[in-house]
């Protein structure tokens, strides 16, 4: 179309052509033009050689070209594998760690602080016999210092077997007797001066008639609140005679690990099974949250244990009850199968 | 005698066009614009330094003392024209014919 079209400004393709070309060489000549005049009045100025010196110096200082050696001819890591003596500790370190190795060796900058602090923590935790949760998870906070470091703070605290929370597996901390229930499948311990298992039955209901008997799950000991003589009284003890006992070795042994759900739905069933009399002469038996109410003396805290075990019938279950908000953390992790042999002991 | 005629008309049409084109050229700005970018461009492929040398040669040649402008230019330009890469010609030359074929329609 443009080839035909000859009225295009009166001028056709091969002439817009060489207007283009005229005008490239108009442009180019002006880029000459223009250099010869820097030029010009750069000699007749006198800087025009202002770059050139002797022979000898531009020799010495020509661009170097070589791998391995930057423009000026100088080597990049020449350092880099040195060794540099710690004026410190006097050990040979290499150059590239010199800096960070000061940092601890001095024990100054940001790191050394909080290490030091971490270790003295945890130097801490490791003397108490019961330690906070709290301090572990400090510990457990610094995510960004050295790695190696914080492992070793992380199995440090991860190995502490002072913190409550480890109650759920067998740890004998109490450190009077050793424990006894170790075949426990529920993974709580019973430790105490006195082991359930190895009394005998009579024994047992001697001591369960003096005193109160529960376990308590923190320091895994027995209960020693006195009982008092009233028969309706808080000791629930009462109603245990002979065939009752027998329940209860067998509610003893197996109650060895049951936390206080099963003994809740047993507290509340057991008392209509046994002993519905006893049940409003429960002092605080609503009360859940009160642990004074039945085993206040001794600790009321500890006797925030698993109490299934002790209480048999309607007796134990207001202890039961104050007891089982505690321990109803545990609730979740104990099996349905223990419920339904407390009523059939107690049938 | 009408041909001698014709191409004298033709040729000053012509001339004409090619007067206002470039009339445009530069009033438009383009004309500036095509300057520096080819300056540029000089620069960046090292024309203008192998130019330099040249430069320094003719001068160290003629004394550089009475050296002159014309002495330069002339020796200077032919080589320059020579000098300058494939790739800096056709993108200009890609360019103004973009410019003629946008306003040469008047």
């Amino acid at each position: 179309m443009k080839m035909e079209d000859m009225s295009l400004s009166g001028l056709d393709n091969t002439k817009l052509e060489a207007l283009a070309h005229d005008i490239y060489a108009d442009l180019v000549e002006d880029a000459c033009l223009g250099l010869c005049f820097e030029v010009h009045r750069a000699v007749k100025q006198g800087y025009f050689f202002l770059d050139e010196t002797d022979q000898d110096s531009m020799k010495d200082f020509e661009i170097v070209d070589q791998p391995g050696v930057d423009i000026f001819g100088q080597v990049y890591n020449q350092w880099k594998n040195k060794e540099c003596v710690c004026p410190n500790c006097n050990r040979s370190i290499a150059a590239s760690r010199f800096a960070p190795h000061l940092e601890k060796c001095l024990g100054m900058g940001r790191n050394s602080s909080r290490i030091a602090n971490r270790r003295i923590a945890s130097s801490n935790n490791m003397s108490k016999s019961e330690s906070d949760q709290e301090d572990n998870d400090d510990i457990n906070d610094n995510d960004w210092s050295y790695g190696s470091e914080k492992k070793a703070k992380k199995r440090k605290s991860d190995k502490n077997p002072n913190s409550p929370r480890r109650s759920k597996s067998l740890k004998h901390k109490n450190g009077e007797h050793s424990n006894s229930v170790s075949s426990d499948p529920y993974k709580y311990a019973y430790n105490s001066g006195i082991s359930y298992e190895t009394l005998g039955p009579e024994e047992l209901r001697s001591l369960l008639t003096t005193q109160c008997g529960v376990m308590s799950e923190h320091t895994k000991k027995m209960c020693t609140r006195s009982s008092l003589p009233d028969v309706d009284g808080v000791v629930e003890n009462d109603g245990y005679d002979v065939p009752d006992g027998q329940a209860l070795m067998s509610r003893l042994q197996w109650d060895g690990s049951s936390d206080i759900s099963p003994s809740d739905s047993a507290s509340s069933k057991a008392s209509t099974n046994n002993s519905d009399s006893k049940k409003p002469k429960k002092k605080k038996k609503p009360s859940l949250g009160l642990n004074s109410g039945t085993c206040g003396g001794p600790g009321s805290g500890s006797c925030a244990a698993v109490g299934a075990g002790t209480t048999g019938s309607g007796g134990g279950g207001s202890s039961q009850g104050s007891l089982g908000l505690p321990s109803r953390k545990k609730k979740p992790k104990l099996p349905a199968p223990p419920t339904p042999s407390i009523y059939d002991d107690m049938n | 005698m009408h041909g001698n005629a014709m191409k004298r008309v033709n040729m000053s049409k012509e001339s004409q066009m090619r007067a206002a084109i470039n009339q445009k050229l530069i009033e438009m700005g383009e004309r500036e614009r095509l300057k520096e970018l080819l300056r540029a461009k000089l620069i960046e492929c090292g024309w203008k330094d192998q130019l330099k040398a040249h430069c320094k040669d003719v001068i160290r040649e003629k004394g550089f003392e009475h050296v002159t402008v014309e002495d330069l230019v002339a020796e200077i330009t032919p080589k320059g024209r020579a000098l300058v890469p494939d790739s800096v010609k056709k993108e200009l030359l890609q360019r103004i014919r973009a410019f003629l074929a946008q306003h040469s329609a008047l």
